[in-house]
């Protein structure tokens, strides 16, 4: 652990060498980005995710780029850092965690000629702010669909941050995933009311395997509870990246994401003055999420249904929330023959059938 | 065998204590070079970039200045605990509860007018900070459970009692399931004074001088002094202990909820769970390295404020948030060490039967 703790400073320091590597001489047009992020870039998942966006944009683009990094929410932090970037001439601003919704949209008014791209929120204009997220809940459901196979104890634990749209929509994509291969499937949720705290999900995932799920999901950024996992000889569905280095053994596949054709995008569009702020929920064909690679033990018949139902996302002929569904009060959440419209999923507040634990 | 150690000066070095925190800021910023070396950088360009994002410019003051605030009045909830030999753990926690009370004001007060709205505000926040600082403080005098615990452990329940009604009643209906709390009106924020600068750094202030009056002019500040240095003079002078106990742990509360409903009202656009950026165990800090005493509050805060503005400045130049936070470290520990030498002297002693511990 704490070995692991230092080749993570180590990686930190690396990146902060590399960045300062960069000039700072500007032209008028030149389009430089800068990425304000929540956690370390050594996280090993949402911050490291965005930032191998971030590497993927600047290599792609030729654009200087910059970050700084651990930037708490609801502070004056991360309005003063972009003031800063701003001085130093940046004209790209991307902030990849919701907390930082107000600031951007103030700022934006502030400097119309700046281009700010927010991460997870919901506020946009239509000119230099706009908004991104990933549906990833199609890559949920396909490492549903996986755990649902592969659980001998049919209950599946899911250590999940807050109970918030994205995180609810998660647990029930996840869900509807594993009943698609396994009808007996509970998935069992615990709170933990972080988003990095290894200890409290080490101990929530910890607290699922005891009660005899087999399987742990999990939706934060740590790799506690594949470790948790790993030791009980269980299996494990990691969460932002491919984490199976952490928990070789125990790890099954994880829902990812890929940052780099968004980021590509946005510093294109600055480049050639096109950028129109809006709002921007991208899905597996545009490639923004994925699923990981599935572990070798997975037998071939579930990889195989996993890739067709990746392909029918795709294609656009199987909709993750498409009805029949019933709600875990047993009420109808979709009626048969419908498909959940965009407001609903953004606003989902309700678990599925099949989902212990409440939203509350 | 002989070894080293700390010994009381009689008297404290004359003018030692600001000689003592220079030498220490050179010496710690010289370790910093070692740091930033190593790390790729150039010390001179980034140390540059720390004094001119703090103190370089207007705007820069005032980044620092509001800054200071919180850090100021959390170092003072400490100090005032401190002069009586109190340790305030919490100030995080009352910071928060300073906050929530002044939230709930500002849904209260809906359409009152700006300079009342604030005042109801502010004074609600004092309220708050003071009543979770009231059970230890009770705690504590009646019954002598340890005020660390109690304060320490108090700040965990403010932080939920925060996340349960951003994601509970307080949840705006307009953020789609999103747990926030609405927008503060207009009207509850704090005027702007020059730059980004707040109001927030005038109350402060006043606080600060207020109570560094209180504590040296009046009687009342006596009493705590002689409370602070010895309970049985205390006793045999005829003051009340449990009396003094809970009144000094409650206000040490409410200054801290002070600090909250400032960093509202000044800062912030809505209450969330990261109004306080550790603002309260930072305090902790600002005290010790103020001795305790109020007057040294307000420089050590402006210090440790333009410390933080540019050790996170720097991270744009892309020295990366571990090394700005070792290199502030560093710079904070060289004035706090620097500041035990102006007290203490290193002494060799012989060390056969007669070891004396501390």
């Amino acid at each position: 652990m704490r070995r692991r703790l230092f080749s993570l400073l180590a990686v930190v320091l690396a990146f902060g060498a590399i960045a300062s590597a960069c000039g700072s001489d500007d032209s008028s047009n030149e389009v430089k980005a800068a990425f304000i992020y929540v956690g370390p870039p050594g996280d090993a998942g949402w911050t490291w995710a965005h930032d191998q966006g971030r590497v993927a944009a600047a290599e792609a683009t030729g654009v200087e780029t910059a970050f700084v990094e651990s930037v708490p929410e609801g502070t004056a932090d991360f309005a003063n850092h972009a003031r800063d970037f701003i001085d130093q001439g940046f004209n790209v601003i991307v902030g990849t965690s919701f907390g930082y919704m107000d600031d951007m949209l103030a700022l934006a008014e502030e400097y119309p000629d700046v281009v700010f791209e927010h991460v997870s929120g919901y506020k946009n204009n239509d000119t230099n702010f706009g908004n991104s997220f990933g549906r990833m809940y199609e890559p949920r459901y396909l490492s549903g669909m996986v755990a649902g196979a592969m659980t001998e104890s049919n209950l599946l634990g899911y250590v999940a941050a807050f109970p918030i749209p994205e995180v609810i929509r998660g647990i029930n994509a996840f869900t509807l995933g594993a009943q698609a291969t396994n009808p007996d499937v509970l998935v069992e949720v615990v709170w933990t009311s972080t988003w990095f705290d290894p200890a409290v999900e080490g101990d929530s995932a910890q607290a699922l395997l005891d009660k005899g799920a087999d399987v742990i999901a999990m939706h934060q950024d740590s790799t506690a509870a594949g470790e948790k996992a790993e030791a009980a000889g269980a299996r494990w569905v990691s969460y932002n990246s491919d984490m199976s280095a952490f928990a070789p053994t125990a790890f099954l596949t994880a829902p990812v994401w890929n940052w780099g054709p968004r980021y590509i995008d946005t510093i294109t569009q600055a480049q050639e003055g096109t950028y129109t702020g809006g709002s921007y929920w991208g899905s597996m064909a545009d490639g923004i999420v994925d699923l990981a690679p599935i572990a070798s033990d997975v037998p071939g018949d579930v990889v195989a249904e996993v890739a067709d139902a990746k392909q029918a996302i795709i294609d656009g002929e199987l909709h993750v929330f498409a009805g029949p569904i019933t709600a875990q009060d047993g009420s109808v959440m979709v009626a048969a023959g419908e498909t959940m419209d965009d407001g609903s999923m953004l606003g989902m507040g309700a678990f599925v059938e099949g989902v212990i634990g409440s939203t509350g | 065998m002989t070894r080293l150690v700390l010994v009381r000066r009689e008297q404290v070095l004359k003018g030692g204590q600001p000689l003592a925190f220079l030498i220490g800021l050179v010496f710690a910023m010289l370790i910093g070079v070692v740091l930033l070396l190593i790390s790729g950088h150039d010390p001179l360009a980034i140390y540059g970039r720390m004094v001119e994002a703090s103190l370089g410019s207007p705007r820069a003051w005032s980044i620092t200045l509001n800054r200071a605030v919180p850090l100021g009045l959390a170092g003072l909830a400490v100090a005032v605990a401190g002069s009586m030999g109190l340790w305030n753990i919490g100030a995080e926690g009352q910071i928060l509860a300073g906050a929530m009370m002044a939230a709930w004001v500002a849904r209260l007060g809906e359409g009152w007018a700006s300079p009342l709205l604030i005042t109801a505000m502010l004074v609600a926040a004092v309220v708050g900070g003071a009543l979770l600082a009231s059970g230890p403080a009770v705690a504590r005098a009646q019954i002598g459970v340890n005020e660390i615990i109690t304060t320490l452990m108090l700040n965990e329940v403010a932080l939920r009692l925060l996340q349960w009604l951003i994601h509970g009643s307080w949840k705006d209906p307009e953020s789609r399931g999103f747990p926030l709390a609405p927008m503060l009106p207009d009207e509850a924020r704090l005027p702007g004074l020059f730059e980004r600068a707040h109001w927030g750094a005038v109350i402060a202030l006043g606080v600060i001088a207020l109570f560094g009056l209180v504590a040296s002019r009046t009687a009342w500040g006596y009493e705590l002094r002689v409370a602070g240095s010895s309970g049985a003079t205390a006793r045999y002078a005829g003051i009340s202990l449990k009396r003094k106990i809970t009144t000094v742990l409650i206000l040490s509360g409410g200054i801290a909820g002070l600090a909250g409903g400032i960093e509202l009202s000044g800062n912030a656009d809505r209450i969330t769970e990261g109004i306080s950026a550790g603002y309260g165990f930072a305090g902790i800090i600002v005290a010790a390295l103020a001795l305790l005493r109020p007057s040294g509050v307000a420089a050590v805060a402006l210090l440790f404020g333009a410390v933080q503005v540019g050790g996170l400045s720097i991270q744009t130049m892309g020295v990366s948030s571990s090394v700005s936070t070792i290199l502030q470290a560093f710079i904070l520990f060289g004035a706090i060490g620097a500041g035990v030498f102006s007290r203490y002297a290193v002494r060799r002693v012989n060390n056969d039967k007669t070891s004396s511990e501390s």
